[in-house]
Formats: structure tokens, sequence, C-alpha cells
């Protein structure tokens, strides 16, 4: 069943909310506390007579790094909700960070075009899904004997996973290769909503539809 | 060191002056976007620039505005300052320059220490990459063989190490008393030995090279 068209712009609607939150969070919050961590750089350079003083800057130091955590849980909701190279740079180089990030054995060809903030973020998030699937933890996991033959598969050659991405009539096509066919409902749940599909196109094939705006 | 300043969030501009000022530099301009800098430095003289990316004109301003001062000062340093550590702007950054230039973390470097040691280095014609970024973007795929660096030959981790001090073929070539050719040669080798294969360009390879380099260098696996 596919939703009305009123459904669809409301869907993309959400997209845009997020990304808006994504900015306030960089302008706000993020901006308050790097400054902070600057102000208790001064303020360490400024104490007169504290030198020797080690309770004071072990204080301090609890301060800056209390700072910095925040910082970066504040990072992690802000890419959970909008990643900003997204926004930034489009989908090829969003994806390609993703992919450096999870350290996945994936090739990224994603057409230099924008297509807007929706379809551009329910693609990105429907890949995340998808990479995170086959998350390398598993083969953490794994025994000694179990990671030769990971080595094996991983080589080039070996089924990596394939992340394509094109624009025709007016739809974001992403295809995804070499993924577990199980995942077709993940990217089924970002497509639907915004008036697209996903559909297995080959044994371990993924071939999604997202419209642009 | 006379530094000059360009950040489109007032508090964070406002506590980067007051901590440069802190650590005994000289704030020679500061401006909340990229162009009133490139106009303030046609005339003032400034040893680093200091430039958050996400900045006007947007969208990533400073990386617009490095190039304009790159072009115009060639001695001038960069230091990019951002809220985010992304792989992505890192190799634009490179592409700007690999030498005298720098990319951290907004958060980093909130210490006179850690601030005036990333503007000497960069000063001194380093390139200063925020440690995790670094970690992060040369993490190979676990089926790649570890300790690549140790592979190296000699000579080849001569090159490299030069490569990592950001310096061209050519400069390597007079360094070591060799041919070009023959450094190109090492070049391609070194390559071909950490597994970076001719689906990127040379440039990128280059950088990544010089990243694994780096890494090894820290001492991580």
């Amino acid at each position: 069943m596919t939703p009305g068209r009123d459904d669809a712009r409301r869907s993309a609607d959400r997209w845009r909310d997020r990304q808006t939150l994504e900015r306030r969070l960089h302008d706000g919050p993020a901006q308050r506390l790097s400054a902070l961590a600057l102000r208790l750089g001064v303020l360490r350079a400024d104490a007169p007579g504290r030198n020797g003083d080690d309770a004071w800057h072990r204080g301090l130091d609890v301060f800056q790094s209390e700072l910095e955590s925040a910082l970066q849980e504040l990072r992690e909701v802000a890419g959970a909700l909008y990643p900003p190279l997204l926004d930034e740079a489009g989908l090829g180089p969003a994806l390609r960070e993703l992919v450096t990030a999870t350290g996945a054995v994936a090739r990224v060809d994603v057409a230099d075009v924008r297509c807007g903030t929706a379809a551009e973020g329910a693609a990105y998030f429907a890949v995340a899904a998808c990479l995170a699937a086959a998350d390398p933890v598993a083969t953490d996991l794994a025994t000694d004997v179990a990671t030769d033959a990971a080595t094996d598969a991983a080589t080039p050659g070996g089924p990596e996973i394939g992340i394509r991405v094109r624009v025709e009539n007016d739809d974001l096509v992403l295809t995804l290769t070499g993924v577990d066919p199980d995942r077709r409902r993940s990217v089924l749940d970002e497509a639907a909503p915004l008036g697209g599909g996903a559909e297995l196109t080959g044994p371990a094939e993924i071939t999604a539809r997202f419209p642009c705006a | 060191m006379r530094v000059a300043v360009a950040e489109d969030g007032a508090l964070f501009r406002q506590g980067l002056v007051l901590l440069l000022e802190a650590a005994g530099h000289e704030v020679v301009a500061c401006e909340a976007g990229g162009d009133p800098l490139v106009a303030r430095l046609s005339t003032i003289p400034a040893d680093v620039a200091l430039l958050d990316i996400r900045m006007p004109p947007e969208p990533d301003g400073g990386l617009v505005t490095a190039e304009r001062l790159r072009a115009a000062h060639p001695d001038m340093g960069l230091l990019f300052l951002s809220h985010y550590a992304e792989s992505h702007y890192l190799m634009r950054i490179l592409e700007i320059g690999t030498d005298r230039i720098g990319y951290r973390l907004k958060e980093k470097v909130g210490s006179v220490e850690v601030l005036s040691d990333t503007l000497t280095r960069i000063a001194d014609g380093e390139i200063v990459i925020e440690p995790e970024l670094a970690k992060r973007l040369v993490e190979r795929p676990r089926s790649e063989k570890r300790d690549l660096v140790a592979s190296l030959s000699e000579r080849e981790r001569d090159v490299l190490k030069l490569m990592a001090e950001g310096r061209s073929n050519n400069g390597i070539a007079s360094t070591l008393f060799v041919s070009a050719k023959a450094v190109e040669k090492h070049v391609a080798n070194i390559f071909d030995k950490l597994g970076l294969h001719a689906d990127t360009s040379a440039h990128h390879r280059r950088v990544q090279a010089v990243l694994t380099y780096l890494r090894s260098q820290r001492g991580d696996t």
C-alpha cells in the first residue's frame, strides 16, 4: 500500500525538521560548550598562585573532559537526526564517511546530483541500516578459524557491499548489492513513507526508489 | 605569533580571542565570515589564519576562504577548527595544501599549550590533523595485513617520511640526492605495499600513505 500525496509531503517535512534540529544543535548547545572549553583554557592559564594546587587542576581536567564527552554525545545525536555532511556535501561524501566510520568493506558509486533533504536523508539511513546489519562486530566474536574465512571473503573480488545511487525520472534510485535480502524491509521502511519502494532485484540485491522533492 | 580569526559563532569567536591572547598571541584580525577576513588580510600580515569550516560564504566558507588566502599569501598557515572531524573535509583541506595546514576539533584546542603547539607546528610547515580522525581514516578493513609500514624498505620509509612532511616529489628528490624518476618509483612502490590501488586519485593515495605513516609513528596498531 502506498501512502497518499499528503502523507508523503508530511514525511518529507519531517526530514526537513530533523535537519533543522541538527542545525540548532550545532549553532546552539554545541557552540556554547565549545566556547566554554576555550574559556576553561583561559581560566587555567590565568590562575595566579594555583600552579601548585593539584586538586584545582584535577577539577579543571574533569571539567574539560566532561565538556568533550558532552560534545561527542551531541555529535552522535546530531548524526542520528541528520548527518551534517549530507546537507553540506551530498549523498556521495556522506556515504563514504559512513563506510569509513563503520569499517565496512563497501564500494560507493554515487552520481553527483542533489535530490532534496527527504530523499537523501531516507536513502542515507536505508544504507546505514544495511551496513549496521553487516557490522563486523559479528566477525569479532567469531573464532580464529572463522576469521580466516572472513579474510578471504573480504579480499577484492569477494562479496563486498556495493552502494550505487542514480537519479532517474525524478526518483533517487539506490541499488545495494552483496547485502542480506532480509534488509529489504529496513530499506522499505525508509522509502515507503515518501511514496517510494524497495524490491529484491537479485539474490543479494535490493533496488529502492525515493521520490525527489 | 600574529593570528587572524574567522568564525561566525560569536561565543566561540570571543572565547578563541581570549584564549589566543592568554597564550600571548596577537590577534590581528577577527571577523564573522571568510570574505571580510580575506579583505582585512590584504593589508595586515598574519602568521596563521584560524578558520571555521561551516561559515559564510555558505555552506563551507572556510574552504573557499582558505583557497583564497593560500593563493594570496602562500606562507600563511591555515588552521581549520570545526565541530565535526570528517575525512571528506580533510581530503578537501589537503587539496588546498599539504604544508602549513591543520584541521582540529573546536573543543580540542581548549588549552594554551595545545593551541600554541598546534599553531607553532603549522607555522613550522607541518600538517596537524585531529588524531582521532587520522586514526579513523587509516583503519583498513580487517582483512588487510597489519604493520604495512614495516613492509617498506628503508629508502621507501625515508620517502614516505618526507611525504608526510608535506614535500613534493621534486623536494624529496633534492633532499635524498636522487632523481625525480627514482622518487616516483619509490612512491609507486609505497602505494602498492600499503594497498592503495589505482582506483583512487594520486593525491588521495598520497594523503592515505601519509596518514598510514603518521599513525604508525603514533604507535597505533
